[in-house]
């Protein structure tokens, strides 16, 4: 067995929103409230249906092929040539998309707090605590994400409720009317890709001790992460209308700027580092965990350690390759990756391959 | 003693095959001399004076072995020798229980049975002596282990079996108050150096016949005495035969503290943190049994192992079970926040100090700045030196002699306060700081504290450099190093990682005794109910209807 850890129902959850939400957190509502301005909320909620949907596909293909892999799998549905080329390029989508998480997370790290220190220190830092983490296998980082998990709630909760003073409700006002249909479904694209990331399941299922709860963990992280989403974006918009929303990078961090509390709880933007670092930690573990147990699946190895410190180079190197600056990634991010994202890897191959399993009669009528 | 103790060669630091008796030494014979592997295999002979020469020529030099040969009453045909150590054996005991029941006792029975040479071994052993515990061994080396751990062995001539009388008595330290774990609330007694006397501690807490207390010898020139202790139908059957395999690996030459299995029997033996608890405390101790945790005791030393070991134990602390659960779940709180404090305010200072100034308030920051003004170092070169200072102050405080100990903490204190203060040396909130620090380090377990003291020093030059990122990144590394232990197959931070709903009656709170119905899940599985339903205290019925 590569990977000996197994997760029950509750850390799967939890794992799930860390994955997902600290990141959305930070950049969805700049770019929902970009779009479609006051009515970006609209959008989080078709973008949560979309994810319930795309959970679906992937857990409803993981049932099928108890005890493995999508990287494993693959091959049952597409044959061993095909499969192993798709598993291929599943590993390598994994580490494409986590280079771009490290680089968001740099990139974030260097705008907003520390402008003068090299991009690569931050990368290099997160990347070598997540290397220790993924070493030691899916239990540890999931244990981390059990203490780090409440932390990034409450945070959430804490700073939205502390700003609630400078919130104002109308700014949401009027609805529906002024933007249209089509900016909203524009707006959704983004943060549909970011909540489709559920398609981890694929990957974790075999890893679950209730395997059945698959849909469970699906729909309850998806429902927590999009609840907490749309929380900040309303928040955001209350606090400051769409217009000045739209032109930031960082939104959450101006909401928590907005926070004075008897002249001492003030500039608690560090509050938003703490959260973002250690949900990027284990964000950025679990996908490059996913990209390591990927790469051994796929040579066949016996065991993945000796594979982390190779993929934790190629990502680190993909990472400041791919992108000139913060705005290059920033536009990619916004324009070219949810489309991408969702009709490939973290959609359409994925209902292509369930169609497929159907049609070739993988089904076997094993639950 | 040198015959006896052999040189050990590298090659018997292997992973031996261990005998019945757990003593786990394993010996290679050796020609032309007496090594121990030698002796449990060599038999007494009948004749008196050859096993004496024997035992002789094996304790030769020892000049603590006394030799006391006699006869048995008036009838000088049956020959008898004694073989004590002086202070070890109780020589009351001997001489009332031994000598005299042999020598001058014995015709009172004699009258009545016939003595003769054949059933001299039967009839002492049955009628005579009127020691409390008697067991007998055919071997040299059953001889010598009960000479030199204490007890007296009665060689009779003619007969290959040795009798050995339990006579342990040496000169020990009273069961006193203990001196490192102290409590308002709550039994005083503290475990001493003497094996028995600390199983009788934990006896007494635990009337129970499923309490077990498993001997084993450790170590190959000490071979010190090892008790494992542990509730049957509580504890897991796994962790005690887990337990007892790693005890039986161990093959050193030497057990003088708890401390040298712990090295040998851990999990992670490269982790800065403690995954094996130790306690002077038989309360403490039982507490753990209690909860389904097995006890390491070792002759000689009044610090007692329990193992699996569990972070959040590092909070805990008997009284906690004793004052009011509100009281003792305030006094958990305050406790994790000065584990924090101590892990953390210095960096977070430098930090704040260095890259963060806008976190402050305005007039905080101004008065911090005011202060540092004069100061000639960077924020963290003196944090750096006020806490070397502190620790030197405190090592020091630990290693002085009693007499001298007052007067340097107080000159070290005027010194690291006031004096470096006055001269500009360092900020006044950096003293401040370093003083809570190294206090608020005291209020939590004191092994875990260590480790803490330790980790403190990275993070701040972590904070030096990258300002709170940097401490952010070191804890994150302690935490993922937090979550890579475990003890005893036992994850290190449950029960808050892996969560455990029920467990966290005990973590950050401490529920009423009525609430804890069970044992903490991973620890006590094998039996997790400990008590009742329903036990929550009502008013009595009557009461509404008068």
């Amino acid at each position: 067995m590569l990977e000996g850890g197994k997760i029950n129902t509750r850390q799967a959850i939890a794992l799930m929103v860390t994955m997902v939400l600290p990141t959305a957190f930070l950049f969805v509502t700049s770019v929902t409230g970009h779009l479609a301005k006051q009515d970006g909320w609209i959008s989080l909620l078709l973008s949560i249906f979309t994810a319930l949907l795309i959970g679906w596909v992937a857990v409803n293909l993981s049932l099928r092929f108890p005890g493995k892999t999508l990287f494993q799998y693959v091959e049952l549905i597409l044959g061993r040539w095909l499969g192993k080329f798709v598993a291929f390029l599943y590993v390598l989508w994994y580490i494409h998309i986590n280079a771009l998480i490290i680089r968001e997370y740099g990139s974030f790290l260097v705008a907003a707090f520390m402008p003068e220190t090299p991009i690569s220190v931050f990368m290099l830092l997160i990347l070598a605590i997540s290397a220790y983490a993924v070493r030691n296998g899916l239990e540890v980082f999931t244990r981390v994400n059990e203490i780090i998990f409440p932390l990034i709630l409450v945070t959430v909760i804490v700073t939205s409720a502390l700003a609630t003073p400078e919130m104002d409700l109308k700014r949401l006002q009027p609805v529906f009317v002024e933007n249209g249909p089509v900016p909203i479904l524009k707006a959704a694209f983004m943060p549909a890709a970011w909540m489709s990331e559920i398609v981890m399941l694929a990957v974790l299922s075999p890893y679950l001790t209730q395997i059945k709860d698959g849909y469970k963990i699906a729909a309850t992280s998806t429902l927590i992460t999009g609840t907490f989403l749309i929380i900040s974006f309303v928040g955001g918009i209350a606090t400051f209308g769409p217009e000045v929303i739209g032109g930031w990078l960082f939104p959450a961090l101006n909401s928590v700027r907005v926070i004075h509390l008897a002249n001492f709880l003030e500039r608690l933007e560090v509050t938003v580092m703490v959260v973002w670092v250690a949900g990027a930690l284990v964000k950025i573990s679990v996908f490059y965990w996913a990209a390591v147990l990927g790469s051994a699946q796929w040579l066949e190895l016996k065991d993945y350690r000796p594979l982390v410190l190779p993929v934790g180079i190629i990502l680190f190197a993909t990472s400041i390759m791919l992108h000139d600056s913060i705005l290059d990634l920033f536009v990619f991010l916004g324009t070219a990756w949810p489309p991408f994202a969702l009709t490939t890897f973290q959609g359409g191959f994925l209902l292509l391959l369930l169609a497929a399993a159907i049609i070739r009669g993988k089904v076997g009528k094993r639950k | 003693m040198a015959r006896f103790v052999k040189p050990l060669r590298a090659r018997q630091f292997g992973r031996g095959q261990s005998n019945a008796g757990h003593s786990g030494v394993e010996e290679q014979p050796k020609e032309n001399d007496y090594s121990s592997q030698d002796l449990q295999s060599l038999d007494l002979s009948a004749d008196l004076q050859t096993n004496l020469g024997q035992i002789k020529a094996i304790l030769s030099e020892c000049s603590d072995v006394i030799y006391r040969e006699f006869d048995f009453a008036q009838d000088d045909r049956i020959k008898l020798a004694i073989i004590y150590v002086d202070g070890l054996a109780s020589k009351s005991q001997n001489s009332d229980q031994i000598m005299r029941a042999l020598m001058l006792d014995a015709p009172l029975v004699e009258e009545r049975v016939e003595f003769t040479r054949e059933r001299a071994f039967t009839l002492i052993k049955k009628k005579l002596l009127t020691v409390h515990q008697l067991d007998e061994t055919n071997s040299l080396g059953g001889v010598i282990d009960a000479v030199l751990s204490g007890d007296t062995v009665l060689l009779v001539d003619g007969h290959t079996f040795a009798l050995i009388n339990g006579t342990r008595g040496w000169e020990g330290r009273k069961v006193e108050e203990s001196q490192t774990e102290i409590v308002v609330r709550g039994p005083r007694e503290a475990f001493v150096e003497t094996l028995r006397v600390n199983t009788s501690l934990i006896r007494r807490k635990i009337h129970n016949p499923n309490l077990k207390i498993e001997m084993m010898k450790l170590g190959q020139v000490t071979r010190t005495e090892v008790a494992l202790a542990y509730i049957k139908g509580i504890v897991n059957d796994k962790l005690i035969a887990e337990v007892k395999e790693r005890l039986e690996r161990i093959n050193v030459d030497s057990i003088l503290e708890t401390g040298y299995i712990e090295e040998l029997i851990e999990d992670n033996p490269r982790s800065p943190f403690p995954t094996v608890f130790h306690t002077e405390r038989p309360d403490k101790v039982a507490a753990q049994l209690l909860e389904g945790r097995a006890a390491i005791l070792v002759d000689g030393t009044p610090y007692v192992m329990t193992v699996p070991f569990l972070f959040i134990e590092s909070l805990q602390f008997p009284e906690d079970y004793y004052e009011r659960s509100l009281v003792s779940s305030a006094a958990r709180l305050v406790r994790l926040f000065a584990l924090l404090i101590s892990l953390l305010a210095p960096s977070v200072y430098v930090a704040i100090i260095t890259f963060h100034q806008e976190m402050l308030p305005t007039s905080l920051l101004l008065s911090l700045a005011a202060q540092r003004e004069a100061v000639p170092l960077p924020a963290i070169v003196e944090v750096y030196a006020m806490e070397i200072a502190f620790e030197i102050l405190r090592e020091a405080g630990i290693r002085l002699p009693r007499q001298v100990g007052q007067a340097v903490s107080i000159v070290g204190a005027l010194i690291i306060g006031e004096a470096a203060v006055r001269a500009g040396l360092v900020a006044p909130g950096t003293v401040i700081l370093v003083a809570l620090t190294g206090i608020a380090s005291f209020t939590y377990s004191y092994s875990s504290s260590l480790s803490i003291r330790l980790l403190r020093f990275p993070i701040m030059a972590l904070a030096a450099t990258l300002g709170l990122y940097g401490v952010i990144c070191g804890v994150l590394t302690i935490l993922v190093h937090l979550s890579t232990l475990r003890s005893f197959g036992t994850p290190y931070l449950f029960p808050v990682a892996p969560l455990s709903p029920g467990g966290q009656k005990d973590v950050a709170i401490r529920a009423p005794w009525w609430a804890m119905s069970r044992r903490p899940r991973l620890v006590g599985m094998n039996n997790l109910r400990r008590e009742a339903a329903g036990l929550k205290p009502k008013p009595p019925p009557t009461r509404g209807k008068q």
